[in-house]
């Protein structure tokens, strides 16, 4: 039986969703519907799903934002889920799907148009009745989202940043951005990491990213972005994870496989 | 619910997030600035934008050099008169026309060097036949020196020149000068009304399809196609699942297009076709949301004739849906209420979404709905100038109000 997970939220499209599917594909299960981004990923991590239909447009995170924390965090030995991307009409993100070949379906959503997704869902699934390796799965994506998140406009950077002001209690430090070795999110924080210090500073990673240089400061996961010029090595366990090596620094952070694409030989 | 002073709101800031709001989507705040610019220049006169697509006046030296064949005509039927009198038919008719050529230039070049108007009085008459009379007999003897020398002809010099027939002979330029310049004042009066003509129809055309445009624009940014195929979308699924409530939704939608459209096709409305309009709209969201979103409206009864341009609640309300409601994931409320104080109307849409963020660093920024705020003030100051305000205030523990004051105007 193959299981699906609905990721939509606006309740009657979830409805809807659902309905069309349980009529073109009877054996498919509809597992549960999570109503915004950040539920998706909860649900889907929980439920194991072969099939994830995700809309873009939620509340707490995109779909393209929970895809990408999903490959993060997908771990064991169920394959990666299929993600087929639901949105509306006028989305400019269409044509980005259509170029990088992403499975998508339109909102309002058609049974012909759907029905040809799921005679590929379908394909899909029995093929994977063959074994083959979950990493190789979630790195497919993460290609597809890394070119998706090429072909998505970035936000407006209003000015590059040079210089961080971090509270260390009464006192400010100013610490140049060109000394950064990595910036880790956390919470609603980042720490900010020199090769002999560390500071808190309140802005949220993914605010502070458009302000970086893009050529320098790369992200490898959704809580990391690191100076490229301070990685002094990318190594490969044999589950395929990737951990950087980095000068100045003891940790030894994780590359999701969203971003393993950038530490591959040449 | 406390507020705390106004924060200043920029403009420019656009949207962090990918998918967060309309901002992002093709045109970045093109729907509404455009609709804005046409406002202005319809407020302006819209002149000069038309002036340029009018085609250019001639220029002088070209209708000097266009009227000339008129005038080397009036002189050949003159010089044929002459000839039939007295004989030499050919050397008449070369003189003839070389006096016209003079005449004709000094005369006609000195009414489009000065009194080139359309219309015409003693003023203009006068001068322009003393210029006749003074231009004939300098006419009479170029013409007749320079067709001498061409024809090989012995000609009086300045000092032989003056007879009695060859002063009758001036005096006969002086009348087929005058019969010229009459010609030819007329052709022009004709030739102007005609383009005056043209120009209208033409600036009448270009009027109305900038007026077709501006409602096209206002039409856009009233009905995104975004909310459109979504609120579709829902209607096709309750179709299926709940015939009764699709109906409601569909007679909400209709209300919805109604108000909008209706609205677009006047520069004002009333506040109670506004409210109905938003009633409209925040029911439509709110079955497209389900439980995480409520709304309220708050309209006093002596408030509904009051007059405000059309389309000023639409972006704020959709600001607080679209960036403040829609994206939070618990959802909240949106309150719209109006009250008067002094002589102003205030009107506030008040949400409890994700409220105003602050962007890195450095500047004060919007998180993404500074379009719809800008062009709202935009509009106003166009409208008002400084009797209109907008302002954006935090609101605790979380959300945004949003506050217009304008001038009360009751029907």
């Amino acid at each position: 039986m193959t299981r699906a997970l609905i990721a939509e939220d606006e309740p009657i499209l979830a409805a809807t969703l659902a309905k069309t599917l349980q009529g073109l594909w009877p054996e498919l299960e509809i597992v549960g519907t999570a109503p915004n981004g950040l539920a998706a990923v909860q649900q889907a991590l929980a439920l194991r799903p072969d099939v994830l239909f995700l809309d873009i447009r939620m509340p707490g995170q995109t779909g393209l934002e929970a895809a990408e924390e999903l490959a993060e965090r997908w771990e064991g030995p169920q394959p990666f889920p299929h993600i087929v991307f639901v949105t509306a009409f006028d989305d400019y993100a269409v044509e980005a799907f259509e170029r990088a070949a992403v499975d998508y379906v339109l909102k309002p959503v058609s049974a012909g148009r759907l029905g040809k997704t799921v005679e590929r869902l379908r394909a899909l699934v029995d093929a994977r009745h063959a074994p083959a390796g979950s990493v190789a799965d979630a790195e497919s994506l993460g290609q597809l989202l890394g070119q998706l998140q090429a072909l998505l406009p970035a936000a407006a950077a209003t000015g590059r940043l040079t210089t961080l002001r971090a509270a260390v209690g009464n006192v400010v430090r100013m610490i140049p951005v060109a000394d950064v070795v990595f910036f880790q999110a956390v919470d609603k924080y980042v720490n900010v990491a020199t090769a002999d210090s560390e500071a808190l500073i309140r802005v949220p990673l993914k605010d502070l990213l458009p302000h970086l240089d893009p050529d320098r400061f790369r992200q490898v996961s959704r809580s990391m972005v690191v100076n490229m010029a301070c990685v002094i090595s990318a190594g490969r366990d044999e589950m395929g994870k990737v951990t950087l090596n980095l000068r100045g620094r003891a940790d030894k952070p994780r590359v999701s496989p969203v971003y393993a694409h950038l530490f591959r030989q040449m | 619910m406390q507020l705390p002073e106004a924060v200043p709101v920029d403009a420019g800031a656009a949207s962090r997030h990918p998918f967060s709001g309309s901002s992002q989507r093709g045109l970045p705040g093109i729907r509404l600035l455009g609709t804005m610019a046409l406002l202005s220049a319809k407020r302006a006169g819209m002149s000069s934008p038309i002036h340029s697509l009018l085609p250019a006046p001639r220029s002088r030296l070209r209708r000097l050099l266009a009227d000339l064949p008129l005038s080397i005509a009036v002189s050949a039927v003159l010089a044929a008169f002459i000839g039939l009198v007295s004989g030499h038919f050919l050397e008449n008719l070369v003189v003839s026309i070389l006096i016209g050529i003079v005449a004709f230039t000094i005369v006609d070049g000195g009414r489009l060097l000065w009194w080139d108007r359309p219309g015409w009085s003693a003023r203009e008459w006068a001068p322009l036949l003393a210029l006749t009379v003074a231009a004939a007999p300098v006419a009479h003897f170029t013409g007749l020196r320079v067709g001498g020398m061409l024809l090989g002809i012995a000609t009086p010099t300045l000092a032989e020149y003056p007879t009695p027939a060859r002063m009758s002979m001036v005096l006969f330029t002086m009348l087929g000068t005058t019969m010229m310049v009459v010609l030819v004042r007329y052709r022009d009066r004709v030739r102007r009304i005609e383009e005056e003509h043209a120009a209208a129809r033409l600036r009448a055309e270009i009027i109305e399809r900038q007026a077709l445009q501006a409602q096209l624009r206002l039409l856009q940014a009233q009905i995104e196609p975004h909310m459109l195929f979504n609120t579709l979308a829902n209607l096709q699924g309750l179709i299926a699942i709940d015939p009764d409530r699709a109906g409601e939704m569909l007679d909400q939608l209709i209300q919805y297009l109604r108000a909008t459209l209706s609205v677009s096709r006047t520069e004002s409305t009333t506040l109670e076709q506004e409210f109905a309009a938003m009633d409209a709209y925040l029911g439509l969201m709110g079955v497209r949301m389900g439980e995480r979103l409520t709304h309220r409206l708050d309209l006093p009864p002596e408030l509904k004739t009051a007059r405000l341009p059309t389309m000023l609640l639409q972006p704020l309300v959709e600001n607080a849906i679209v960036h403040g409601l829609e994206p939070k994931v618990d959802g909240g409320e949106v309150v719209v209420r109006a009250s008067v104080a002094g002589d102003s109307l205030v009107i506030e849409v008040c949400d409890t979404g994700l409220g105003l963020r602050q962007l890195v660093g450095q500047v004060h920024g919007r998180r993404g709905d500074g379009v719809g705020v800008s062009t709202t003030r935009e509009r106003l100051v166009a409208l008002y100038g400084e009797r209109a305000t907008i302002s954006l205030t935090p609101v605790h523990p979380q959300g945004t109000l949003a506050r217009l004051t304008l001038p009360l105007e009751t029907a």
